[in-house]
């Protein structure tokens, strides 16, 4: 037995969300909200526009940090919250690779990313393909799968290095194809820094 | 078939072949001759078996001056013989030979049966023969390693490139390649039996009951999996960490299919 993505998407994608007057949720031990992907993509797009040439790299390291920061926080949450460890935890036989395939079972089912894992060698590489992500069909120049570069990089950190909060900054995801440059599909690698 | 044939050529054979042959060449005046780098020997038995021929196929493989011969009648595959080997065991040495000549010689009797199956079950087998064996000797030259990494980084074509190989194997309707958990990574060709979008979950399901039975029977890990429905067939194998699903239109060409797409599926399992 393996996580088994239908059951886990199929089980997370019911799980119901209520936001508080300013328009947070409170879960996974952090404040999640609940936007448009049209809005963060006209940030992401409008930034690296504005951008100096001799700053676009900086810019879209900052975008990628943001989605790492939040991924690493937010997806500790996850991996340790109720819903995870009723849904996900009970198909667990391979340790982390199982935790990080529920863990992209969570990203298709709550929209982030349709997105799997296709190698992995825990602790040293890990390669994700996505059907579908934030700037799949963004406006801009070159690759720039901000939010899964930087999720991806943290829910390795998460699952193989040092114990959360310990472990931030062990591994950094490349992109090497995109759905947003005409490749069929983007795909994401994760290597130690 | 019109593609096999176009490699095969009808002839009458000179007096010198009569000679050569003896009298049993006499009861029958024609042949089909042709050379192993245009066709193969799993083609040519599968079109002349369907075709309800009986005869042996001869063939002479110049490099090493081996020989071999296949005896058949109709679907029945009755004896193989390659050098010293026979049988089934002879039959897949034949069928990896890429190089040399073939000679069908119809309505030569079998003098002594020591395969007696069905044409397609012969292939099957001996294709599984041949797997074991290469499995053995890649156990035995290469040391057990608990990762894979080594590989992943060996990756000389793209996953695409290969799906599309496999998809010109005739008989390949489509292809998919599916993660253990049932994400569908990557698929190419379509089929009008099988909704490939739908095939990852049910595919992983069923792979990970039957890994888990060859775990309780201790009889090692998952190699090969046929599924014949009333009207579907599909044929599974793992391909590195993942699991390739081959779909063919039905089961008559499985036993090709599987002898073809072997160095393939073995190529793609560099990339997962």
């Amino acid at each position: 037995m393996t996580v088994m993505r239908d059951t886990a998407v199929k089980a997370l994608a019911k799980v119901q969300v209520q936001s508080d007057e300013n328009g947070l949720i409170p879960e996974y031990e952090v404040l999640v909200n609940l936007l448009p992907v049209k809005l963060l993509n006209a940030f992401s797009e409008r930034i690296m526009a504005a951008a100096p040439p001799e700053r676009k790299a900086e810019v879209e390291s900052g975008l990628v940090r943001a989605a790492y920061e939040c991924g690493y926080h937010t997806g500790c949450g996850i991996i340790t919250s109720d819903i995870f460890n009723d849904v996900v935890m009970p198909m667990v036989t391979e340790d982390e690779k199982d935790i990080l395939r529920g863990a992209y079972a969570a990203f298709t089912a709550w929209g982030w990313a349709k997105s799997g894992i296709v190698q992995l060698k825990p602790a040293e590489k890990m390669i994700i393909r996505a059907l579908d992500y934030y700037e799949a069909d963004s406006g801009g120049e070159g690759l720039r799968g901000y939010m899964l570069r930087g999720l991806s990089q943290a829910f390795f950190d998460l699952a193989y290095a040092e114990t959360y909060p310990d472990g931030m900054d062990t591994y950094v995801c490349h992109q090497t194809k995109g759905i947003e440059v005409g490749d069929p599909h983007g795909e994401f690698v994760v290597v130690k820094k | 078939m019109s593609q096999q044939t176009a490699h095969i050529r009808i002839v009458t054979p000179s007096d010198s072949d009569l000679k050569k042959t003896g009298n049993s060449l006499k009861e029958s005046d024609n042949g089909l001759q042709g050379n192993l780098s245009l066709t193969n020997i799993t083609n040519l038995l599968q079109f002349l078996s369907l075709s309800s021929k009986k005869g042996v196929i001869e063939l002479n493989r110049q490099e090493d001056d081996k020989k071999g011969q296949i005896w058949f009648a109709g679907e029945e595959l009755l004896s193989a013989v390659s050098g010293t080997l026979t049988g089934i065991e002879g039959f897949a040495d034949l069928l990896g030979w890429e190089q040399g000549t073939f000679q069908f010689r119809p309505d030569i009797p079998c003098d002594k049966k020591t395969i007696g199956l069905k044409v397609q079950h012969a292939i099957l087998e001996a294709a599984t023969l041949l797997d074991h064996r290469a499995n053995e000797q890649s156990a035995a030259s290469n040391p057990p390693t608990e990762e894979r990494s080594h590989l992943m980084d060996l990756t000389a074509r793209d996953s695409s490139e290969v799906l599309n190989n496999l998809l010109e194997v005739p008989g390949v309707d489509a292809v998919v390649v599916v993660g253990r958990d049932g994400f569908v990574i990557e698929s190419a060709g379509s089929s009008n039996r099988v909704n490939t979008e739908e095939l990852g979950a049910s595919l992983a399901h069923a792979i990970n009951g039957i890994e888990e039975m060859g775990s309780e029977l201790n009889v090692n890990a998952f190699q090969d999996m046929f599924i014949e429905y009333g009207r579907a067939v599909i044929m599974c194998r793992p391909v590195g960490d993942a699991i390739a699903a081959i779909i063919p239109p039905d089961a008559s060409k499985l036993g090709v299919i599987r002898h073809k797409t072997k160095k393939l599926l073995v190529e793609l399992g560099e990339s997962f």
